[in-house]
């Protein structure tokens, strides 16, 4: 389990708490908010800029809001611009004090200058304030109007802003209608663009809800306009052409002619500067010609260049991007890239990630022509210093040897491996020898002549010792001293800390039973003596289901654990082919480089974000990742354990690091570190709540809460309610009690880990649904339940550091026992040390 | 599309915050990548996926340019969009490093809000980004103090917002019009375990530092254009010249840019080379490199040096050249800068390595990194024409140039 997120890393405890340079700066401030003096937009200047290295730093400089409006009375556009950044990220949180500055923004927005016009619309529309949205209207109306395209580019993007405070206004206002005029008719592509973005999301959203707009939504992939844009598109800026390749790429062209006219126009894309335009002008080529095979051939031919181009040119990261995409194209296309094999080969220098893609590209390139030049180059990786790059590539001669049907030289490759005496090249070679041996046991003697000179001693890796018992079983009979060898493992059984190498190694005696029972017995009656004594649930069962098997009936029991196989024909693929397809669909998307369709991955994002209200501001709900993690490792002891399932191999095969659901580590991080928290509050906390707060939160702890207290109020330690609910109430439910609590030097302390008290209120049965806010505002929403009935509490706290207040919201379904619930509130919090 | 930029320091710091939508992207999500990037160390892939954001990093010089976001887009679209980021900020500020951030944050907000507006990449254009925001130089320093003035806000909008070329202003006049053309040519090349050359391409570039008046019109024709495998073009490029007759003609922004870039492929052999040599027995490995000219191309060859990590087996070496400088780290990593190959005599570097205690023979080798330069070369055979200007009011300085280095040149032993 990975830390809290809050680490000493934090930049917090090097940082001054700003108190007193806070006040400081007031007072300055005030000093000059009046003066006329001349050079007074100096010192302001060096003011402001204090100001805002502080808030950069994360030191809370909101009270200092009055102050710099008043001071923001001047002609300096430094000092507006640094003015304006200022009010953006404090608006916010002072809603009443962001009215004070509508005045100046709106003077600024009539200015003579359009550089200051522009920016002083944009910081109007960033201040994001719901009660504010009325000042807005007037200023946007004219700045779509404005003679500089400056100005009309930022209003466009204003409109946007405007529809996600409130959508009402801005389409009350009619906005839609003028972006939609703009859009055709502005002699500035830049304009153009951020009215197709604007347009493009406002319509998406307001679809769901009104017919006109999913037409105008579709309207937007009518011929005329995507004509209009692509005639165009040499005169947009290179971000705009992606967004109108991206829209080029959901068009459907109505005959073949068509078709290749995009495609004519479009060719020249290919040869851009910018990656992001050439990947996208490849999705459209993929995209249009995906019904017509042989022009989806020559397409794949034209596209190899520049791709090939784009992977050795750029930066690290963008070949890892690219490599990415390239990856997915030589699935569907093998052939198109095998005689270019030469631009996958690794150079010392390259980072990790890209290298482990080159090899995956090596391995799905390879094919009868080039196997020797590429398995010749995978060795010398192997040999290399870079140990996890030397691991993955013999991981790929492995594949590769699986791939084909001429492992002659690769197997003799693989042994020479062995004789390498490098402990992680033999761990990984076993495994490889392994698997080549299920899929070609004709290979047997050549490689159980090497494997048995392996002394296991130098095995450490359980993987690789699973492997080498599992052949040492299963070639008992070729193998002078696998009995003995076994033997010498099932006595220093307590040392083998692998349940899976334990699991293996009582398979394996039993095979090497059948075969040479009379060296094998004593061994065999040593392992599952241990077996059966094993702590661990699964080696446990198995040798008691051994013991009791070699009761019953010898020969069944052979039948059972040693039937005759059949040579593995074609490992299992984890990922269906249908998944592919879908992944090929997303080309030039995220989903291309987690190798996962996006909705699997940005449905359960979205949730949180853009379905709660802002009263609960920027949540994400964490609900699925437990589920998901126990499904992980479920799914990943299965693979373990399982020998003669044809799934196991590619367990490791991934390169991509898919949303990180099965990392016991991300899932700590993951609660600490999110703006806001869902505690996981359903399914867990009927099972064992505790529990699953202690694992969710990895602080490890493992002291039982301390029971509810009893009446007058008692609560029910196990209250349940998820997020959906409690927000429904808070808004439902009227505040019964408000009030506003001293906090002592010590909770605010205690406070650097929310956590703490999260845990310390959990043991008092009040639960915590949601956290968030950085120092020096933090905010809870905590829920009780009362234990015999249904009724519930719902308390929203917020804790002020630095001005040492709490303050207290409790809403209650039974509003008699507010009171009390509240003397119980409090009192949980003082014996935190809060008050 | 991205949703906040966050720009950390090498020991994990938030140094600047950008929101750039509604939804507010927490601090911690920066706490959470530090600890996932520690645990993986130099295995992090560019494109991260948090428990509630996908994430978006570029690491250059220490400052970490982290993107957030959290619906699907196009993955290229961020990453080049962060190494843009970076690239202006390295080009205004001088360099790239903590302090200089710290120091100008200011300016760096300033930079940020034109380049990303809502999340969607605007202006990305150095050229003309430098016209809205003046950079910190010098110059404006001087003139800050002398003035009392130090606004770094030009009182005007650019020309270029609303110019027919999106990447250069009307009105720039020059008393003095010059223009230069270099190619820089980076050869990378791979010997395999054999000695052979398994790989060898040039990747080329044709710079333009440009100083011209008024809206010129340029034609540059090489000599040998059929040699360039694929071709990539700044957007100044028109593409129908050089589809039916290979000729680039453009427009070009003002100062220094990147005309075009190139590939040539399947080069036959490398200028010089490098023999490494190893042989081990019963813990003592023999260690030889030779290095020397095989193909003149005729032009002083310098800058030549050879640089290998010693594999962790090896406990001590003791090795010697005959010419040049070699250095040895604690780290094992070796450096041999020869400098220019002399005539009389060709460069080695030869001793032994001990192997840890019970290791007879080496098994893991070093890969040699060879470094070299050529002036007025460019390898690739790559020759210029002739450049061609219009709409000149008079004759400009032309200068031409060329260079080849090495790139990523290994040899393997």
């Amino acid at each position: 389990m990975a830390p809290p997120a809050h680490s000493s890393r934090s930049p917090s405890p090097s940082q001054p708490s700003g108190k007193g340079e806070v006040s400081d700066l007031k007072s300055q401030l005030r000093q000059l908010a009046g003066s006329r003096a001349p050079g007074v937009d100096d010192s302001k200047r060096d003011l402001f800029k204090k100001v805002i290295s502080y808030m950069t730093i994360g030191i809370d400089v909101s009270s200092l809001f009055g102050e710099m409006v008043m001071c923001s009375a001047t002609s300096d556009v430094v000092l507006k611009k640094m003015c304006y950044l200022y009010v953006g990220n404090y608006a916010k949180v002072n809603p009443d004090l962001a009215l004070l500055t509508i005045n100046f923004l709106q003077r600024d927005c009539k200015d003579e200058d359009p550089m200051i016009r522009g920016l002083a619309l944009r910081s109007l529309c960033s201040l994001r304030v719901p009660i504010l949205v009325e000042y807005l209207v007037g200023p946007l109306a004219s700045g779509l109007k404005d003679s500089n395209s400056y100005v009309r580019m930022v209003a466009v993007i204003g409109v946007l802003k405007l529809y996600h405070i409130s959508s009402v206004t801005c389409m009350d206002a009619d906005f839609p209608a003028i972006l939609k005029h703009l859009m055709l008719n502005d002699r500035d592509t830049q304009v153009v663009a951020n009215c197709l973005s604007t347009l493009q999301e406002i319509w998406t959203a307001e679809a769901s809800n009104s017919g006109e707009a999913s037409r105008e939504r579709d309207a937007l992939l009518s011929k005329p306009l995507i004509y209009y844009l692509l005639n165009r598109i040499k005169e947009f800026s290179e971000w705009a052409q992606c967004l109108i390749l991206e829209l080029v790429a959901k068009y459907v062209p109505s005959d073949t002619n068509e078709i290749f006219d995009i495609m004519n126009l479009l060719e020249d894309r290919l040869q851009h500067a910018n990656g992001a335009v050439v990947l996208a002008t490849i999705k459209v080529f993929l995209q249009l010609t995906l019904s017509m095979t042989d022009v989806h051939q020559q397409v794949y031919e034209r596209i190899k260049a520049p791709l090939l181009t784009l992977v050795s040119s750029g930066s690290p990261e963008q070949s890892y991007a690219v490599l990415g995409h390239l990856h997915l194209l030589v699935m569907r296309a093998p052939m198109l890239f095998s005689s270019d094999y030469k631009h996958f080969y690794c150079q010392y220098n390259e980072p990790f990630y890209v290298k482990k893609l080159k090899l995956e590209m090596l391995t799905a390139v390879a094919n009868e022509s080039n196997t020797y030049e590429i398995v010749t180059e995978l060795c010398e990786y192997a040999a290399n210093v870079d140990i996890p790059i030397a691991r993955e590539s013999i991981r790929a001669v492995g594949k590769i040897a699986l791939q084909q049907y001429d492992v002659n030289a690769i197997v003799d490759r693989l042994l020479q491996f062995l004789e390498m005496e490098k402990d992680y090249v033999t761990a990984e070679t076993l495994v490889l020898v392994k698997d080549l041996l299920r899929k070609y046991p004709q290979w047997s003697h050549d490689c159980i002549a090497v494997v048995g000179n392996i002394s296991s001693k130098n095995v450490q890796e359980p993987k690789a010792k699973a492997a080498l018992i599992w052949m040492l079983g299963e070639y008992s009979q070729d193998m002078q001293d696998a009995p003995y060898i076994l033997e010498s493992l099932a006595e220093n059984w307590d040392d083998e800390h692998s349940p899976e190498v334990r699991l293996h190694l009582l398979t394996a005696l039993m095979k090497c039973f059948f075969k040479r029972s009379p060296e094998t017995r004593k061994a065999l009656g040593i392992a599952l003596a241990a077996g059966v004594a094993d702590f661990h649930q699964d080696v446990h069962d198995r040798a008691l289901f051994y013991y009791r098997l070699l009761r019953y009936n010898i020969s069944i029991a052979e039948r059972v654990v040693n039937p005759p196989k059949q040579a593995v024909s074609v490992f299992a693929d984890p990922q269906s082919s249908e998944i592919k397809d879908r992944i090929f669909d997303e080309f030039n998307s995220l989903s291309v480089l987690y190798q996962k369709p996006s909705y699997m991955f940005t449905d359960k994002e979205h949730r949180g974000p853009f379905e709660f209200s802002d009263e609960l501001g920027n949540l994400s709900t964490e609900a699925n990742v437990s589920a998901q993690k126990v499904e992980a490792d479920d799914k990943d002891l299965l693979l373990s354990i399982s020998e003669k399932g044809d799934s196991g191999f590619p367990a490791n095969g991934s390169a991509y690091n898919a949303p990180s659901y099965d990392s016991s580590k991300s899932l700590s991080a993951s609660s600490t570190s999110s703006d806001l928290v869902i505690l996981e509050t359903g399914v867990l906390h009927q099972a064992s709540p505790s529990l699953a707060i202690d694992d969710l939160l990895g602080l490890g702890l493992s002291t039982t809460p301390a029971p509810a207290p009893a009446p007058p109020l008692s609560l029910n330690p196990k209250a349940v309610l998820d997020p959906g609910t409690f927000q429904q109430k808070w808004r439902q439910l009227p505040i019964s009690l408000s009030l506003e609590l001293p906090v002592s030097p010590q909770g605010v302390a205690a406070l650097t880990t929310p956590q703490a008290l999260i845990m310390h209120m959990q043991g008092n049965s009040i639960h915590c649904i949601a956290t968030g806010g950085q120092s020096p505002n933090f905010k809870f929403f905590f829920f009780a339940q009362k234990s015999e009935e249904l009724s519930k509490f719902l308390v929203e706290c917020i804790i002020n550091t630095s001005s040492s207040k709490a303050q207290l919201k409790i809403k209650a379904d039974d509003q008699n026992s507010t009171q009390a619930f509240s003397v119980l509130f409090e009192s949980a919090l003082s014996k935190f040390g809060m008050l | 599309m991205l949703q906040c930029i966050f720009l950390l320091s090498d020991s994990g710091e938030v140094m600047l915050e950008k929101q750039l939508t509604g939804h507010r992207v927490d601090r911690s999500i920066c706490s959470w990548y530090w600890d996932y990037a520690i645990s993986q160390g130099d295995q992090l892939a560019p494109v991260i996926a948090s428990p509630t954001h996908y994430l978006f990093q570029v690491v250059r010089e220490g400052v970490t340019f982290l993107a957030c976001t959290q619906v699907e887009m196009p993955p290229l679209m961020g990453i080049e969009f962060l190494c843009r980021v970076a690239d202006v900020l390295t080009d205004y500020l001088g360099g790239l490093n903590e302090d200089l951030i710290k120091d100008n944050f200011v300016i760096v907000y300033e930079i940020l809000d034109e380049m990303i507006d809502n999340g969607f990449p605007l202006i990305t254009e150095p050229n003309i980004l430098r016209e809205m925001i003046a950079p910190p130089n010098i110059v404006s320093k001087v003139l800050s103090v002398v003035t009392g003035n130090s606004s770094n806000v030009s009182e005007t909008l650019p020309g270029a917002a609303a110019s027919c070329v999106p990447w250069r202003t009307s009105d720039r006049k020059y008393t003095k019009n010059e223009v230069y053309v270099d190619l820089v040519e980076e050869m990378d090349a791979v010997t395999n375990r054999e000695g052979i050359l398994i790989k060898c391409q040039i990747y080329g570039e044709v710079q333009v530092n440009s100083h011209l008046s008024g809206l010129p019109d340029l034609t540059l024709t090489f000599v040998n254009p059929n040699i360039l495998d694929d071709v990539r073009f700044h957007p100044c490029v028109r593409f129908r010249p050089w589809e039916s007759h290979q000729i680039l003609s453009f427009i070009p922004p003002d100062g220094q840019f990147k005309l075009m870039s190139y590939r040539v492929k399947k080069l036959k052999s490398t200028p010089i080379y490098v023999k490494p040599q190893l042989t081990s027995d019963s813990g003592i490995c023999r260690l030889s490199v030779l290095v020397g000219v095989r193909n003149d191309p005729g032009k002083t060859i310098d800058s030549v040096t050879v640089q290998f990590q010693l594999p962790p087996c090896v406990v001590s070496a003791d090795l010697t050249s005959n010419c040049g400088t070699f250095n040895i780290l604690t780290n094992k990593s070796c450096t041999w800068s020869i400098g220019r190959i002399p005539k009389d005599k060709a460069p080695s570097l030869s001793g032994t390595l001990v192997l840890e205690n019970g290791l007879e023979h080496l098994h893991v080798f070093p890969t040699f990194q060879v470094g070299f330069r050529i002036m007025g070369i460019a390898l690739s055979g790559l020759q210029i024409d002739k450049l061609d200007l219009k709409n000149l009011p008079n004759r400009p300085y032309k200068g031409f140039r060329a260079l080849t280095r090495a790139g990523q040149f290994e040899v393997r032993s």
